[in-house]
């Protein structure tokens, strides 16, 4: 093309482009080194780990955490969060339990969460788009009004699903299998593809990112950035009440226990650690489901090997430091941020 | 330590001996431009040395580094004559240097006393003993101030003052003051000269910068001229005036030619150029304390200019009719556009009506930077109501992105890498095109060529005019006084938030203008 003064520049910086590619891969592919040297050990050395059926088993047991995790890799590359993604998920489908055991009908029941769910949804983006309030205690706030509000709704621990013999088709995608492969597997992939074509075909998955990049450029450059915020938690919301009907066919039961737990932490996991930069912009879809893949291949190869609740947490803390430090190392500040912070 | 105590007594010789602090052909580059360029520097004990340039001609660049908040590219620093590497703002502070910021870095919830501590706690502070300490220093430098009054409490001025005296207490040989009179009233100006007057007398250098010229005049032993990253002068206070400073400031070298025939020719092409009707009209438009009833109109087919130093209200008016910023609600003032009376509370609204705003920071606001080129400039489209569509189109991105790369000759080797690395020329030109594919009627450019290298100026310049050549009306917010001469048909000048003077082009000249915009 045109030879002009600015090309003098580009060529300086187009070497440096190259070693900075060649120092520097990416999240998702270190993610994706680690798992698949874990995956060869583990097949070496644990027995049973290599066969079809524990195979399949893994992908099964993460594929909740994954479409938990397809919500808030949304929700992180926006620059926001969302900890109140387990007590929707469970908040929502527990009331509606309680009503099938009151009479509602399987179908409603479902409508009945997807409802509350949304509201939820939309409540949180309300407060965080319009309010401008931090996401992390606009989320954090909710997720304790929704746990309370629950369990004064339905005061028990656990709450059961009807048997599947009695409303099948509710849950037919935590509990059966389709051409041999769980349905919760194929749940996931299918959540997973969608999320990708969202957020890499559509405009406004360009807007969530340009929103993650740079919420003032966004603004500026005309993106309806608080409707958009909005939909963002809507959306989060939305895979919450999923992977809530994916939860109540798997374990016959919805738990209010889980939102106490560390679950949150672990979606929080699975996001960051496949290359979802909590600096925003950065990361996909495929980054939840390398993660997925890593913390998967970690907790079966705990269950095979037997290891204590108490040592797992303390390698998820390690791996999920790790992760943070590694996403420093590759969106490092810049020079006077850097230099200030002596 | 002992070169400190000494430094601290009073010392009647100043400009004499080994320098305290010398910088010898500093450079400092960013994305492959100068900021600042060979630059040679030298203070004495006892002598407040003025830094005077326009806006970006690299005087807070030059501070920075020396206050060691960057690091200067290339150069060489020398303190008392004994070669210094500063490689942290530690390392600057050990030697003794401050800098007292125009934003003041105090904590606002910590007491006078507290703030002036700051960073040299000790490990059990008894608060009495603090205080006391404190008053005794205040008292010392003649500040009237409680130390146990919360900073937050205190005016602009005092504020100012537990800065200084906490760069006394920090025992500073060199103090740097960047616009330190920007806020005050002039009673605290005149008690702030003899504050630096008597910090002189202590022996303590000073580096003093300033847009009011005569401030510097008045207060400054010796006079440094920056202009586009290069030293012009440095000279005796004694045989400076202000019209050869503004001269020194605005005199032009290398681009002087490109500048001159620019000039030249956009005011043949103005006469040419026939004015289409008025387009945006600005009434009386107040924003906190910024803006003050600022008022003038943008014609169709015309470059409107509106140089200004910062601070006066040139970007915040452009923001506000953009609905990037609020006026006030009570007694704003009214922006019509094409007679009718608008108001925008976000962007989006101005983009649909037609309106664009080329930011003046594009690394602050202006682009993604985890994007590629077609990817901004493809969102610059979908975020309009008429280029909204909700799938993405690959053919659609390639086309836009073809049109503008040829259009603004964008470097079209970069197309495939992330917008951050590109040089500041291309970047500046993305950031136009993502406003220009918006399709307006009305383009405000807001420092259009800041960070840009010297060959892409004249590009950006002739986007500029075919813009208005095209019957869009062109508002054009620069610093940069050759600039806003070369392309501007007429020239509105702001000072303090309102517009002070209006120039036809043909009548304006460089001086003018400084004199209009300058206080």
């Amino acid at each position: 093309m045109t030879i002009n003064a600015s090309t003098a520049g580009e060529r300086s910086q187009s070497p440096s482009l190259v070693t900075q590619l060649l120092k520097k891969p990416s999240q998702e592919q270190i993610v994706l080194l680690i798992t698949l040297s874990l995956l060869v050990v583990f097949s070496a050395t644990l027995a049973g780990f290599a066969h079809l059926a524990n195979l399949l088993n893994l992908v099964r047991s993460i594929s909740i955490l994954g479409i938990l995790g397809l919500g808030m890799g949304l929700i992180v590359i926006s620059r926001g969060i969302d900890l109140s993604e387990v007590a929707i998920m469970a908040g929502s489908w527990s009331v509606a339990l309680i009503e099938i055991q009151r009479g509602l009908p399987t179908f409603w029941a479902a409508i009945l969460a997807l409802v509350i769910a949304l509201m939820i949804g939309v409540a949180n983006g309300v407060m965080v788009a319009f309010v401008e309030a931090p996401p992390l205690f606009v989320t954090l706030a909710a997720g304790f009004v929704i746990y309370g509000a629950a369990f004064w709704y339905a005061p028990s621990w656990v709450v059961y699903a009807p048997k599947p013999e009695d409303a099948p088709y509710l849950l037919y995608l935590g509990h059966d299998y389709l051409f041999g492969i769980p349905v919760p597997i194929i749940v996931f992939a299918l959540a997973a593809i969608g999320m990708q074509l969202f957020l890499a075909r559509t405009s406004i998955g360009r807007f969530i990112y340009a929103q993650g990049d740079n919420p003032e450029a966004a603004r500026l450059a005309g993106i309806p950035l608080r409707p958009l915020i909005v939909l963002e938690y809507v959306l989060v919301a939305l895979l919450a009440w999923l992977a809530g009907l994916v939860w109540i066919g798997t374990t016959g039961s919805m738990q209010m226990g889980i939102v106490q737990g560390t679950y949150i932490f672990d979606v929080i996991l699975v996001v960051v650690l496949g290359g979802i930069s909590l600096v925003g912009g950065r990361g996909g879809v495929f980054s939840v489901v390398v993660g997925c893949a890593l913390i998967g291949t970690l907790f079966n190869a705990f269950t095979i090997m037997d290891i204590n609740s108490e040592v797992q947490n303390i390698i998820k803390g390690v791996v999920l430091l790790a992760a943070i430090v590694l996403d420093n190392w590759l969106h490092p500040r810049d020079e006077e941020t850097a230099r200030q912070g002596e | 330590m002992n070169d400190v105590l000494t430094a601290l007594l009073p010392t009647a010789s100043a400009a004499s001996g080994e320098p305290v602090l010398r910088v010898v052909k500093g450079s400092k580059i960013y994305g492959g431009v100068h900021a600042i360029e060979d630059i040679d520097f030298d203070l004495y004990a006892g002598e407040v040395h003025a830094l005077v340039g326009e806006n970006g001609a690299g005087k807070s660049t030059l501070c920075k580094a020396i206050a060691g908040a960057i690091k200067l590219t290339s150069g060489e620093y020398y303190v008392d004559g004994k070669p210094a590497d500063f490689e942290r703002p530690r390392d600057a502070l050990a030697a003794g240097i401050c800098m007292v910021y125009q934003e003041t870095s105090l904590v606002p919830t910590m007491t006078a006393a507290q703030n002036i501590e700051l960073g040299n706690e000790k490990l059990l502070t008894r608060f009495r003993t603090l205080n006391i300490q404190a008053q005794q220093l205040l008292q010392s430098l003649n500040f009237h101030i409680d130390p146990a009054t919360p900073v937050a409490l205190l005016g602009t001025a005092k504020k100012q003052m537990v800065e200084i005296a906490r760069a006394v207490y920090n025992k500073a040989r060199i103090i740097i003051f960047d616009e330190p009179t920007a806020s005050l009233t002039p009673e605290e100006i005149v008690h702030f000269f003899n504050l630096v007057r008597d910090l002189r007398r202590r022996g303590v250098a000073i580096i003093y910068i300033s847009h009011a010229l005569e401030e510097s005049l008045q207060i400054s032993d010796r006079i440094t001229v920056l202009r586009d990253g290069k030293l012009v002068i440095t000279a005796n206070t004694a045989d400076m005036t202000r019209e050869k400073l503004v001269r020194h400031m605005v005199g032009r070298d290398i681009t002087h030619t490109y500048y001159a025939r620019a000039a030249k020719e956009a005011n043949g092409g103005a006469a040419h150029r026939a004015r289409g009707e008025k387009v945006l009209t600005v009434e009386n438009v107040t924003m906190g304390m910024v803006v003050k009833n600022m008022s003038f109109s943008v014609y169709a087919g015309e470059v409107v200019g509106i140089a200004g130093l910062i601070g006066s209200g040139r970007t915040e008016i452009a923001k506000v009719v953009f609905g990037a910023l609020k006026r006030n609600l009570i007694n704003g003032g009214t922006v019509k556009l094409r007679g009718k009376p608008v108001r925008y509370r976000v962007p989006k609204q101005a983009i649909d009506a037609g309106i664009a705003y080329v930011t003046e920071d594009r690394k602050l606001n202006g682009f993604f930077e985890t994007m590629v080129v077609d990817d901004n400039v493809y969102i610059g489209k979908l975020a309009t109501r008429a280029g909204w569509r909700l799938l993405l189109s690959k053919l659609m991105r390639g086309k836009l992105a073809d049109y503008w790369v040829e259009r603004l000759k964008i470097s079209a080797l970069q197309r495939k890498a992330k917008i951050v690395e590109l040089s500041g020329g291309n970047q500046q030109k993305v950031v136009v095109a993502k406003s220009l594919v918006q399709d307006p009627s009305i383009v405000i450019f807001d420092e259009p060529t800041r960070g840009v290298d010297v060959g892409t100026i004249p590009e950006i310049h002739a986007q500029i005019r075919r813009l208005a050549e095209e019957g869009k009306a062109v508002v054009v917010i620069s610093s940069y006084l050759p600039e806003v001469l070369s392309i501007s048909d007429r020239i509105l000048v702001a000072r303090l938030g309102r517009i002070v003077a209006e120039f036809d082009a043909a009548d304006a000249t460089e001086d003018k203008i400084m004199y209009a915009a300058i206080h």
